[in-house]
């Protein structure tokens, strides 16, 4: 196990260098001149976009300009965001954790949704109960992400008045950031409660509800789908025969034999799903106004912020790679067959 | 017919059908009285519908199988009446069920610990701790070495034949009044079939339990066996008492079965003798015998209709050829 951990965690260097080298190759076929001229704010200082190119090397060869970035990357500097006007990794650090926050709670409330229709789906197979989960999971995801969050925003917001838009209230973002709110991890949720700060804790949640909800709505039709297959598939088998023979009540056949292992394909799935979810909440930060990880790397590909985007791309390709990792592991948690040895 | 006073479990005409349009038909009025302590082997080829009529015991038929008459009447009640709580209560406790393959009845995700434990708990009020010292005890009765230990083990780390062995202790964990086992050793290798079955009719004959055995195998069938049962194209064709069966068939089919068996003493056969053509497909639309286009002895009568099942000092038998004697 600790020796397959160790084995996938060399490949982390190998991807993260495939990546980055891929973009910046990419961002070379801007000339030195572009580039420069990125770093110049007020257009009379044009003259000395020669300096600028000669400062930073812009003319040398690629593999010599990918190798200093490499090696400041490597010691923890990864430039001067112009998009975010903060170094990359401080934004990286301040963006992330509300990104990841948003993230988990939407993958757990992808998880149980999903898991839960599916499985009612699969046992009440072809009655009203699997016609209502199966239409309720297509129609939100044949939905477009952003018809669904501003309807939603309409709803719960504009109507209701339920749950407010945005990152957080403006008392929440004055209270963090007084001097004597300590950030511990980074994450609101956790720092709000360790602050002992209920009324925070609340106020962040109820921020995070609606992105959270538009984003399991659109993601959750295919957790569905694998866990209503996955559980029909089990349900069919001699096991569940068995635990029905043995005169298990009905809800101990379903959801403790025939459930867990259904639910094994769902664990790689939900793997997937979330690395996506770290990356891929552009459309849904923005719309609701949320200051996550998604908005900076949209925001600095905008303005072609080359430092912004690499910072952003290396971070994903980490993420990815961790993510998958502890998939793998997960896994042995929960099938006793799998084993993490070479 | 001996006297039903001793009658544990009791079938009557008892009808299983697929669930399609034309409701084809599986086992078809099969009746028996199960007698306590006794062991009755169902015999039959594939497709008989011997499964079929044991999984209806337990109620646990596949979906798209139904049962569509008769009753199952088990301590003056009729199974195929009973609420879903009572029959749960039933299943495993009273009468429990071993299954044709180890290999897949058991969760394999699950420790076999876990699986026998809560049997145990599912059907009576004990201590957790309890439940599992019962389950070593019984792990360890039907000859699972390092009971203790293995009991947090899954089962793709024990073989075949240890598996099977599991699934019986957790059949005979509540002590039940009837065991069923369809096919126990079907899957297992030739050498390790004799030890299971040893087992179980070991168990059977300690606790004076009563058994339904489902097998194809006749070379079985004369070791466990009281009384035996023999099913084509889910009807009863002959049913008698084991020994009576051997000595006098009297059902051409029986007889087909017997004939095909290898002995090991007397003269050996050129080819051994096999019959001729394939069990009917269910669904199979027919009148009269369904064994007749099989039959070496099949007359016109015979595809005409469907013989009574007629009996005669405890030897019921459903044949034309008999009807005649008699």
């Amino acid at each position: 196990m600790i020796k397959y951990i160790f084995r996938r965690l060399l490949l982390l260097p190998l991807v993260v260098l495939g990546v980055t080298f891929l973009l910046f190759f990419l961002t070379q076929r801007l000339s030195p001149e572009m580039r420069a001229s990125l770093y110049i704010k007020d257009p009379r200082q044009m003259g000395s976009l020669e300096e600028v190119i000669e400062k930073y090397g812009l003319r040398d060869n690629l593999f010599k300009q990918y190798g200093r970035w490499l090696g400041s990357a490597v010691s923890g500097d990864l430039g001067y965001s112009q998009s975010a006007n903060m170094p990359v990794a401080q934004a990286i650090k301040e963006y992330l954790p509300a990104t990841v926050q948003l993230a988990i709670v939407t993958i757990v409330l992808v998880v149980f949704f999903g898991v839960w229709f599916g499985v009612v789906s699969a046992v009440k197979k072809d009655k009203w109960q699997d016609h209502l989960a199966r239409f309720i999971s297509v129609g939100g995801f044949s939905l477009p992400i952003f018809v669904l969050g501003l309807l939603l925003l309409m709803l719960f917001y504009g109507k209701l008045g339920w749950f407010p838009p945005g990152g957080y209230s403006l008392s929440t973002d004055v209270a963090i950031h007084l001097p004597n709110f300590h950030h511990y991890t980074g994450f609101l949720l956790i720092d709000s409660l360790l602050n002992g700060n209920i009324r925070i804790f609340i106020d962040v949640l109820r921020h995070l509800f609606l992105p959270a909800l538009t984003l399991c709505i659109g993601s959750f039709a295919l957790m569905v789908r694998v866990m209503r297959s996955s559980m029909l598939e089990e349900l069919n088998k001699d096991y569940v025969r068995t635990a029905r023979a043995k005169g298990l009540p009905e809800h101990a056949v379903i959801y403790r034999h025939a459930g867990k292992n259904a639910i094994i394909p769902v664990i790689t799935l939900a793997g997937i799903q979330f690395i996506r979810l770290l990356g891929g909440t552009v459309i849904v930060e923005t719309i609701f106004d949320y200051p996550g990880i998604g908005r900076f790397g949209v925001t600095a590909a905008q303005q072609l912020d080359i430092a912004g985007i690499m910072g952003f791309s290396l971070m994903v390709a980490v993420l990815f790679v961790l993510g998958n990792l502890f998939s793998d592991i997960l896994y042995t948690a929960v099938d006793p067959r799998i084993k993490l040895n070479d | 017919m001996t006297a039903c006073s001793n009658a544990i479990l009791k079938i009557e005409n008892l009808q299983v059908s697929v669930a399609n349009a034309a409701q084809t038909p599986v086992v078809r009025g099969l009746s028996y009285t199960l007698e306590k302590g006794k062991v009755l082997a169902v015999v039959g080829e594939s497709g008989c519908g011997k499964s079929l009529h044991a999984l209806s015991i337990l109620r646990i038929l596949p979906p798209g199988v139904q049962i569509t008459g008769g009753h199952i009447i088990y301590g003056e009640k009729d199974i195929l009446q009973l609420p879903a709580e009572e029959l749960r209560q039933l299943r495993g406790h009273k009468i429990a069920m071993v299954f044709q393959d180890p290999m897949t009845s058991l969760n394999p995700i699950r420790t076999i610990g876990k699986q026998l434990t809560e049997t145990i708990l599912a059907h009576q009020k004990c201590s957790k701790l309890r439940a599992q010292a019962r389950a070593i005890r019984l792990l360890k009765k039907v000859g699972i070495p390092d009971a203790r230990k293995r009991m947090k083990e899954y089962p793709f780390q024990f073989s075949g034949g240890q598996r099977q062995r599991i699934m019986i202790a957790m059949a005979l964990c509540l002590n039940p009044d009837i065991l069923i086992a369809d096919e126990p050793t079907t899957a297992l290798d030739v050498t390790i079939q004799a030890q299971i079955l040893e087992l179980i009719k070991k168990l059977q004959m300690q606790r004076d339990m009563s058994a339904v055995f489902i097998t194809h195998n006749l070379a079985i069938v004369s070791n466990v066996a009281d009384e035996v049962l023999v099913l084509y194209g889910g009807y009863c064709m002959e049913k008698a008492r084991c020994s009576e069966l051997f000595a006098h068939p009297l059902h051409p089919y029986t007889k087909g079965l017997l004939g095909s068996l290898l002995s090991l003493s007397g003269e050996k056969p050129q080819r051994l003798p096999a019959i001729e053509g394939y069990p009917p497909a269910p669904g199979t639309p027919e009148k009269g015998c369904p064994f007749a286009p099989r039959c070496p002895q099949a007359m016109e009568k015979c595809f005409a209709q469907l013989p009574p099942l007629s009996e005669q000092a405890g030897h019921q038998v459903r044949c034309w050829l008999q009807e005649k004697n008699a």
